[in-house]
């Protein structure tokens, strides 16, 4: 219940929000494609943290976090990719520009993560798996200012950013409409608590698979 | 255990090593009209333009579209043949594929670059004199 609240209002907001008049009601894209790629770095930064906390603590619920931080981190930007693509139908023309660094870094940065869930099977050992994980979801950070940066590094067709961005940060006033970076603003909320209670889901599935592996006999009684 | 690992930190390795090559092989995407100036260009090398297109330079000849294209400081005529994308239209920006033929631009393939910028119905707008490029 807590996770399709802030998804229907969200998707509420998105449908009827404001929109770019010279882009057409395609750019209310923006309130999926942004809040969705902010929280899958934010998940990815999560797993991050609680890979380096697992790695040095050995604790299992660290490794509960990292994971299910991991997978809704994918779900979201399997959901930018998509978005993004549709917007770049509408507005570029084109579904994907092969040579534009931010779509291809994004790609990767899927490819990656998907290979972190994959790495959750490589041994049928947990606790050999969580630690070979941890390595990845350490590692695998480095890609987030990299995916930042790539806009400002590598002229392309991708705009430059318009929240996060020098010129935004420093004079305080957003190349948008206030209604439109409202809505924006307020999807991001919204998408994060939605990703708080998708990584509950998973989180919990994880923590079953830990108390086999740690508690075999209570299990087997059931 | 310690040859899953080595699989995987090679893995990672070799991610990482070839997002930086295939990024840094697309520094430049495409060129700005002033820089077709400075580079050589041989003759039916294709090549991507990139460029805000000039108010009132629209028409429509034999199938195709001429307009013109400027970075501020450069102007280039376009001959176009191809797919339109919907947001076309005078001061947006386009990214063209095709190749330079005397001074004209010959290209097939138009990409709409849009900015950063969203302004909706209601007109408001930011402080543009805070905001460049």
């Amino acid at each position: 219940m807590m996770l399709y609240g802030p998804l229907v209002v969200w998707l509420g907001l998105s449908f009827f929000g404001p929109y770019d008049v010279t882009q057409g009601i395609y750019s209310k894209l923006l309130y999926i494609h942004v809040p969705t790629v902010w929280v899958a770095y934010l998940g990815y930064t999560l797993t991050f943290v609680y890979s380096v906390l697992y790695f040095f603590t050995k604790k299992h619920k660290f490794d509960s976090l990292a994971v299910s931080n991991a997978k809704s981190g994918v779900v979201f930007t399997v959901i930018t990719l998509l978005a993004g693509s549709y917007w770049g139908k509408q507005t570029w023309g084109t579904w994907w520009v092969w040579g534009d660094a931010r779509l291809n870094l994004t790609a990767i940065l899927l490819l990656v993560y998907l290979g972190y869930i994959a790495s959750r099977q490589f041994n049928k050992d947990l606790g050999k798996t969580a630690r070979n994980s941890s390595f990845i979801g350490i590692f695998g950070v480095i890609q987030i200012p990299i995916l930042h940066f790539s806009v400002i590094w590598w002229r392309s067709v991708h705009q430059q950013a318009s929240i996060l961005s020098q010129e935004t940060v420093a004079s305080g006033d957003a190349p948008m409409s206030t209604d439109i970076l409202l809505t924006l603003l307020l999807s991001v909320l919204l998408v994060t608590l939605v990703h708080v209670f998708l990584a509950k889901k998973f989180r919990n599935s994880n923590d079953i698979l830990w108390d086999d592996y740690l508690n075999p006999k209570s299990r087997a009684k059931i | 255990m310690k040859k899953n690992f080595i699989v995987v930190l090679l893995g990672i390795g070799l991610i990482i090593y070839a997002s930086t090559i295939i990024a840094s092989r697309n520094t430049i995407y495409y060129y700005t009209t002033s820089e077709t100036t400075n580079i050589e260009i041989s003759k039916n090398e294709r090549i991507k333009l990139g460029g805000f297109v000039v108010e009132n330079s629209i028409s429509k000849d034999a199938g195709f579209t001429i307009f013109t294209i400027t970075d501020g400081n450069k102007d280039i005529e376009i001959v176009f043949d191809g797919f339109i994308p919907d947001l076309f239209q005078e001061n947006m920006g386009v990214i063209l594929d095709g190749v330079f033929e005397d001074d004209a631009f010959f290209a097939d393939d138009m990409l709409v670059k849009h900015d950063n910028e969203y302004v909706s119905s209601d007109g408001e707008t930011y402080n543009v004199e805070n905001y460049s490029e």
